[in-house]
């Protein structure tokens, strides 16, 4: 299947160039419909968009690749009306507008596709097409109008649809066909795509692919948000680099190769300061996945014949974006979710249906992607959020009586090693800062003496400082002889600390590398999709 | 057998509707409100401020139909009060509720005494509006239906429009729609431009007015006055109706008539004395109906997916 | 090292002349010999010095950490009595009078009634602030005291033994009793998902129509029995001691059941501060997601949770009936499960604080009557005031939380 995808982008690309030369001038003269001109927004201390300024032509397929965190997200909220930038403007046809509500937005023209879908799952298509805007006869809706509209936009753009279907009867791939005619039902002639193709199966996105062209040729312009390449190459005219709320670059899609755009997204890298020291493994695997399946809360294969192995005294990193099975992964190692299919081996013996607290009394420490959910107990002290995990410990609860003066003094001893800032042990975790949490986090995970730590973007949303002194106690662990998955979004910190690099993309480990193989333009192409069979 | 014949007969039937028409009120109340995402556990405090509205308006004026404009009012407004304390205020919303019927409880105790000089029962209302009885020309000619659904008072009537014209505007009207939405996956609405709040509001306030209007029933319909605790937990059994009715106005009035007709047979059976001593026994029956309701023990529980979660727009 | 040994004895000893004093102090107190108030602030003063000491503080900014932590509350109060007073001059009654009959009714003359109202508060309000901390409401807590109260006169009107075995093993049924009534909530809420409040709520109706069929049972048929609607007394063994036995001048009806409940109280706190299971039920409550990163189990816990709340409930009717009635009553309109969750709420789920809220709403009870009686302002003032001061002491809560909210 994904040979056929490469020789069609082959071919794709081959016939694009030629008509380009047969109409000179081609999308060249095209004016400009869309501009921002210095848009900047921050969150708090976090300035997720700075000073960008891009375009969009009518008629145009524009691209926007850009890694977790880069600040898509927030550009394109700022567009269709759910933020309010800081600094900046947004022209329309060369006239100034503001947006104060997604409303505004709508009227203007623009119109946006989710990557989780804005829709009412127990209603039927029509239902979620015409919502907000539905003709009205006799005070009543009149479906009789709003079904025969809806089937006329299906057959305009060739969507095909059932208007009468609920959206929870319907493949991912269709649920996206609705969303698109509910954006077209609003005369949209601008539509933004967030992650298109982030949850279709491959035959998905074919259709997808048709439809982007059909949306085109009918006079849309359409901008695409990804971190895949195929679509990218296929579709787009144009591409824009954002990186760390910048706009770093801008291309003609015919004029740059896969790997140029890989390197772009991931920039050139700064290695980190924490030196990278080689592993001596032991010589046997402390974790073991075999052909794991496991579905998500959609009932779909989330990932889908994984297998992997961690020794003790190594890292092993798993590189990949959001969304590729990552948060599943973490969920059945520990037990919180259910592996549908092939098991988990921990110290040769087969964990695959035993429970989280067992998981826990043999040796495998958690620190988890949300910590603030579910690593920390927020408005608890220091001690509580220490004690929760070692409440069967004799040492801190003896008789059913928590050992308060143990405690204490544990908690003490454990603030001081982790350099952990904060007023006393009896502080409450919510007046710490994000990296001190964390660090409370990792403080009792590792006081337990883990065999196995698997670690899930443990430094996202912390300062330099707290990155790296979280990166030295991984590497202590790992000479500690502790075997660490790591998987995290931030490929600097995957670089700078795996041993092993696997990346993870649509549910499957499809490459490894070692460290001293590993690049990030690699990596860059792997994690966005790149030719599985290589 | 006779024995049967002498406890279910028509009169039963009408009994049964009666005793469900607060309790479909309640229910279809919490429907609504829950239905726009907002847990509702105040039907009990609601109906009882109606309760007392109502009566104390048919008291003062002695029109009873102030009565009911009184008790419509203050229904209304504690339901806009749990709106404010739920939507604005960001209140847990099993708390609000909670607090609610306490105030229920202790504003009409205050205003009891404060009226009518003493506690426990209200003055009689020198007219009801069981006075306004009427019969619906031909419909009450139908055998069985005719005494039981064409015979009834004003409020009866006026459930049984109420209830076509909600249904009516859940299904097929723009307002309806946008309502499941904003119990369902309220973002949807604000990435179309709609207002969350507003439907929230009207829906809230709404159940207060339904409530209200229950609350008026029990005190100057079927009634002539007002009693302290007079709602006798049917605000929660509603609160069980409308789960077991699966958050549908059809299924909250179904499994209200059910209970209704529970709380008829238990009755029936007190006044005849049936099982002597025991027969109070059966006075459990409308609750214990409820708890294997409300358990899914007869149906599945499938509430709106975004019922209870605070929603802050920006 | 033997300074070290003195100092440490040295310590133990004023620590146990502080509590000793304390106890001693508020003993006399709840009797009504207000002398006692005394040796408290004594026991004050010297625990104040110690701590001032220990922790190296000034007395100024001690007083001004104190200041910070009643100043919201102690607003809310004075706000909702000026408005109470309002509200009862726009209906034609001196407030001032009326206050002040409250004042001297609810704190001095009739100290007592005020203790016997704030019993059961206690256990219905430990049961709901527990409740609430395992992220539970168990509204349905009167119907747990009607349980409760039906074991324990069940128990008292037929076994006749020495009360030293006797109260106890009333008070542990009881509690199973109140325990096992809030199984099937509990059960139904993890396997279904069915909300507690519906659940207890319903339990609870049914409670009270089973203790009305009970007392008919037991004493109270109204066809054949003298006391119609009251059960037979209980046989004098399972009485609770009174406070007379041991303070003469204490009032004849004041009994031990007070101590109980503080006693309670103070066990609860240790329970949900101090032990692991405590802690679990905490953690589940506030964090259900870490809970089970961290392995606990999150549906064991909300039953024993319920459980729990449940007994505790129960305990609520049990000293009721053996250290007040000595017999059942039917009190269907007592709201002990309301007015709990009103003092739990206002008591922000602390078990210390409860029996302090609990003695609050018991001294506005008590004082409404006395008022009632000697200055003609209608009791039910007293709603209107609670209503207050409930709204306002939970909107500072909001207050708060808008406030914290707004900083994430």
């Amino acid at each position: 299947m994904i040979f056929f995808i490469e020789f069609e982008i082959y071919i794709h690309r081959w016939f694009n160039k030629i008509i380009k030369k047969t109409v000179e001038g081609g999308i060249m003269d095209k004016e400009i419909i869309l501009k921002t001109v210095g848009i900047s927004k921050s969150f708090g201390s976090v300035k997720a968009n700075k000073n960008i300024n891009f375009f969009l032509k009518k008629g145009e397929i524009l691209s926007i690749l850009g890694e977790n965190g880069a600040g898509k997200s927030t550009l394109m909220n700022i567009l269709y009306g759910l933020h309010k930038p800081d600094e900046g403007e947004i022209f329309i046809n060369d006239k100034k507008v503001e947006f104060n509500s997604s409303k505004d937005s709508i009227e203007n023209g623009l119109g946006m596709v989710h990557q989780h879908f804005k829709l009412v799952e127990n209603l039927s298509v029509t239902q979620n097409i015409i919502l907000g805007q539905e003709p009205i006869k006799h005070f009543a809706i009149d479906y009789k109008k709003s079904t025969a509209k809806v089937k006329d936009l299906s057959k305009k753009y060739k969507l095909e649809i059932n208007p009468n279907s609920l959206i929870k009867d319907l493949p991912i791939g269709i649920q996206q066909r609705v969303e698109i005619l509910k954006v077209l039902y609003r005369n949209a002639n601008i539509l933004i795509l967030d992650e298109p193709t982030a949850v279709l199966t491959p035959q998905e996105v074919m259709s997808f692919f048709k439809v982007v062209e059909n949306l085109r040729d009918n006079g849309v312009s359409v901008i695409i948000i990804t971190h895949k390449l195929k679509e990218i190459q296929y579709l787009s005219d144009r591409v824009y680099i954002l990186r760390k709320g910048e706009i770093t670059d801008v291309f003609n899609t015919s004029d740059v190769s896969a790997q140029q755009l890989a390197s772009s997204m991931v920039g050139r890298n700064v290695v980190l300061t924490s030196e990278y020291k080689k592993a001596t493994p032991l010589d046997f695997d402390i974790l073991k996945i075999n052909n794991i399946k496991v579905k998500n809360n959609q009932n779909l294969l989330a990932i889908n014949n994984l297998s992997l192995n961690v020794k003790p005294g190594e890292i092993v990193g798993i590189a990949g974006v959001e969304g590729n099975g990552q948060s599943e992964l973490a969920h059945a190692i520990m037990g919180l979710t259910n592996v549908f299919e092939g098991e988990i081996i921990h110290k040769d013996e087969d964990i695959t249906s035993i429970s989280v607290k067992k998981r826990i009394a043999r040796g495998m420490g958690y620190v988890p992607d949300d910590r603030q959910k579910a690593g920390l107990i927020m408005p608890f002290p220091i001690t509580e959020n220490i004690l929760v995990g070692n409440h069967y410990n004799p040492s801190y609860v003896s008789k059913g009586i928590i050992q308060k003066e143990f405690l204490i003094n544990k908690s003490e001893a454990l603030i001081k090693d982790f350099c952990i800032k904060s007023d006393n042990c009896l502080s409450q975790i919510n007046e710490l800062s994000g990296g001190n949490q964390q660090k409370v986090i990792l403080a009792r995970e590792f006081d337990r003496d883990p065999n196995f730590l698997l670690v899930s973007q443990p430094t996202r949303g912390l300062d330099v400082g707290a990155i790296e002194y979280i990166h030295s106690c991984l590497v202590e662990m790992k000479n500690k002889k502790v075997g660490i998955l790591l998987i995290s979004m931030e490929l600097d910190e995957i670089l700078s600390l795996a041993d092993r690099i696997l990346v993870m993309f649509d549910g499957q480990i499809i490459k490894e590398f070692t460290h001293e193989e590993a690049t990030d333009k690699k990596i860059g192409y792997y994690m966005t999709g790149g030719a599985k069979n290589d | 057998m006779n024995f049967i014949g002498s406890i279910i007969n028509t009169e039963f039937f009408i009994a049964a509707v009666r005793l469900s028409v607060p309790i479909i009120l309640a229910a279809v109340a919490a429907t609504i409100c829950e239905k726009a995402g907002i847990i509702n556990i105040a039907m009990e405090g609601m109906m009882l401020i109606g309760a007392f509205f109502a009566a104390w308006g048919a008291w003062l004026t002695g029109n009873p139909w102030i009565g009911l404009m009184f008790g419509i009012f203050a229904g209304t407004a504690m339901g806009l009060f749990h709106g404010w304390a739920t939507i604005d205020l960001h209140m847990n919303h099993v708390v609000s509720g909670a607090v609610i019927n306490i105030l229920g409880f202790g504003i009409t105790r205050y205003l009891m005494v404060l009226v009518f000089g003493h506690p426990g029962n209200s003055e009689q209302i020198p007219l009801s509006l069981a006075a306004f009885r009427f019969k619906i020309p031909l419909l009450n000619k139908i055998p069985f239906i005719g005494d039981i659904l064409f015979n009834q008072t004003p409020i009866v009537y006026l459930t049984i429009v109420l209830l076509f014209v909600i249904q009516w505007v859940l299904k097929r009207s723009a307002f309806g729609l946008h309502l499941h939405a904003a119990g369902e996956h309220p973002e949807v609405l604000a990435t179309l431009g709609i207002s969350v709040k507003k439907i929230r509001y009207i829906a809230v306030g709404f159940s207060g007015t339904l409530c209200g209007i229950a609350g008026a029933f029990l005190s100057i319909e079927n009634g002539l006055s007002f009693s302290e605790g007079m709602t006798s937990g049917r605000g929660f059994i509603a609160l069980g109706a409308n789960t077991a009715g699966g958050w549908s106005i059809i299924g909250s009035v179904i499994a209200s008539l059910f209970f209704g007709a529970v709380d008829a047979l238990a009755l029936r059976i007190q006044v005849l004395n049936i099982f002597d001593i025991y027969s109070e026994l059966f006075l459990i029956f409308p609750y214990v109906a409820a708890l294997i309701a409300v358990g899914g023990l007869v149906f599945k529980s499938n509430p709106p997916k975004a019922l209870g979660e605070d929603y802050q727009s920006e | 090292m033997i300074k070290e040994k003195t100092a440490n004895l040295q310590n133990k000893l004023i620590n146990f002349i502080i509590i000793a004093l304390f106890a001693i102090g508020t003993f006399f107190v709840i009797g009504g010999v207000f002398i006692g108030w005394s040796l408290i602030v004594i026991a004050l003063i010297f625990w104040t010095y110690r701590f001032l000491k220990q922790e190296d503080m000034k007395l100024k900014n001690f007083l001004n950490i104190i200041y910070l932590k009643i100043k919201f509350p102690a607003f809310g109060l004075l706000l909702s009595f000026l408005l109470g007073g309002i509200i009862m001059y726009i209906s034609g009654y001196n407030p001032i009078r009326s206050y002040g009959a409250m004042i001297y009714g609810g704190l001095i003359k009739n100290w007592h009634i005020t203790i016997l109202n704030s019993i059961p508060l206690i256990f219905t309000g430990l049961s709901i602030a527990l409740a609430f901390k395992g992220g539970l409401f168990n509204i349905g807590a009167e119907g747990q005291y009607y349980i409760g109260a039906m074991v324990a006169t069940w128990i008292g009107l037929r076994v006749n033994i020495s009360p030293f075995i006797i109260i106890p093993v009333i008070f542990i049924a009881g509690f199973m009793g109140g325990a096992l009534f809030n199984v099937i909530p509990a059960i139904l809420k993890i396997k279904k998902g069915a909300h507690e409040v519906v659940t207890t709520m319903m339990l609870a109706y049914i409670a009270a129509i089973l203790s009305s069929l009970f007392i008919k049972f037991n004493g109270g048929n109204p066809v054949t029995s003298k006391h119609a609607y009251i059960t037979d007394t209980i046989f004098e063994s399972a009485w609770l001691t009174k406070f007379d036995s041991i303070i003469p001048s204490a009032n004849y009806r004041l009994h031990i059941g007070i101590l109980l409940a503080i006693g309670l109280a103070i066990l609860v706190q240790f329970f949900l501060y101090r032990t692991r299971l405590g802690f679990l039920i905490r953690v589940v409550g506030e964090s259900p997601q870490t809970a089970k990163t961290q392995g606990i189990s999150v549906p064991k816990i909300i039953v024993l949770t319920l459980c729990l709340a449940g007994g505790i409930a129960a305990l609520a009717g049990v000293t009721q009936v053996l250290g007040l009635d000595h017999k059942m009553f039917e009190n269907l309109n007592a709201g002990y499960g309301w007015n709990g969750i009103a003092v739990a709420l206002l008591a922000n789920t602390s078990p210390i604080g409860v029996i302090f809220t609990a003695l609050l709403w018991g001294a506005l009870d008590a004082g409404g009557q006395y008022m009632a009686r000697t200055v003609q302002t209608p009791t039910s003032i007293v709603e209107i005031i609670k209503g207050l001061v409930l709204f306002l002491l939970l909107a500072k809560y909001l207050f708060t939380y808008l406030k914290k909210r707004r900083k994430v």
